[in-house]
């Protein structure tokens, strides 16, 4: 465990990664702008992005991959409840039940 | 105050605030993943604020439980962080002409949510006034929702069972925020080679895996984007 000042130095080391990459075309101005080419592309990047950080939960079981396992099935409930509902929470409700229900209730 | 700021800010505020609503699980459960990893009460609020940035905050936990190198955290914060270049570059034509400061400040509060849901009127409006307004407005409101959630999760962490799996409500988060965006043909397309590609590409070092789909996502939706126009024109 990083502790006492090393650990509030982690965090500041952490927090630059905010403002370097947030902050690195924004605080730097026009003198950056990207071909427009580029532009359109970079539409792409967060529903990519996005999916990046998503499907590696859903699909891997402790590094493995594993499309039987209940995050996978959770997971499609939620995606149901996100495009069948308006209710923000439902999502979130729908998906932990399932999931709790299938690992607690049926131990899988 | 200028009336397009508040025109701006009233127009920012009221479109982001469903979504910000959405923030709060995924701050609570942040908070209580701070606490569960052996942060203090006054270390979780500082890591909170300072960083500011939920995957990256989620991402390094293990390696601060750990106890890694200072370097090896900083870079794989770095790596967790490295799609927001690509936000702040397409976003930067809208901040022409703003104070260093206020630039300053629109870059830490740049997050996601905020990009995806306000990144296209900001680039096609004129006005500097009223785009301050309708980004400003809706960063602080998604700021003060992650703050608010971090400390409820924070200092509520005791009460939640640990084996709870509570950490997949950030997968649930994520997930809320993409589906509206997958509507689009070329962008689901984005969506499918990028997560598969993050699945495929894990093996990579530092966690590279995740920027690596993120790149072959992006350049298959601007593929099948093309593809789709040349068939139009065929026709």
């Amino acid at each position: 465990m990083v502790e006492g000042v090393w650990l509030w130095l982690t965090l500041l080391a952490i927090g630059s990664t905010t403002i370097l990459t947030r902050g690195s075309f924004v605080i730097s101005g026009e003198g950056a702008r990207l071909p427009p080419a580029l532009q359109r592309a970079l539409r792409y990047a967060p529903a990519a992005a996005l999916s990046a950080l998503i499907m590696p939960d859903l699909l891997l079981d402790a590094g493995a991959f594993d499309p039987a396992n209940p995050k996978l099935a959770a997971g499609v409930v939620v995606a149901l409840a996100a495009v069948r509902s308006r209710n923000p929470w439902l999502p979130f409700i729908g998906g932990m039940c399932v999931l709790l229900v299938l690992r607690k209730g049926f131990g899988w | 105050m200028n009336e397009s700021f508040k025109r701006g800010a009233r127009e920012g505020f009221r479109l982001m605030l469903p979504m910000s609503v959405g923030l709060l699980p995924w701050a609570i459960v942040t908070g209580v993943a701070m606490r569960s990893t052996g942060l203090s009460a006054a270390e979780s609020i500082g890591m909170n604020l300072i960083v500011y940035a939920g995957t990256a905050q989620l991402g390094t936990l293990p390696l601060i439980a750990a106890g890694a190198p200072l370097w090896l955290i900083f870079v794989t914060a770095l790596v967790l962080n490295l799609r927001f270049v690509i936000f702040s570059a397409a976003l930067a034509p809208a901040f022409h002409g703003a104070s260093w400061s206020r630039r300053l400040l629109s870059g830490y509060l740049l997050v996601d949510g905020l990009f995806v849901l306000c990144a296209d009127r900001l680039l096609r409006n004129d006005d500097p006034h009223w785009r301050w307004g309708f980004y400003v407005a809706p960063a602080m409101l998604c700021w003060s929702m992650w703050q608010l959630g971090g400390l409820a999760g924070v200092l509520g962490a005791e009460i939640f069972p640990k084996d709870w799996s509570l950490e997949f409500m950030t997968t649930i988060a994520l997930m809320v925020m993409l589906v509206p965006m997958v509507k689009q043909r070329a962008m689901l397309v984005a969506a499918l080679v990028g997560g598969l590609g993050a699945v495929l590409l894990r093996g990579l070092p530092l966690r590279l895996g995740v920027i690596a789909g993120i790149a072959v996502g992006i350049a298959a939706g601007f593929a099948a984007e093309h593809w789709a126009e040349r068939r139009r024109r065929t026709w």
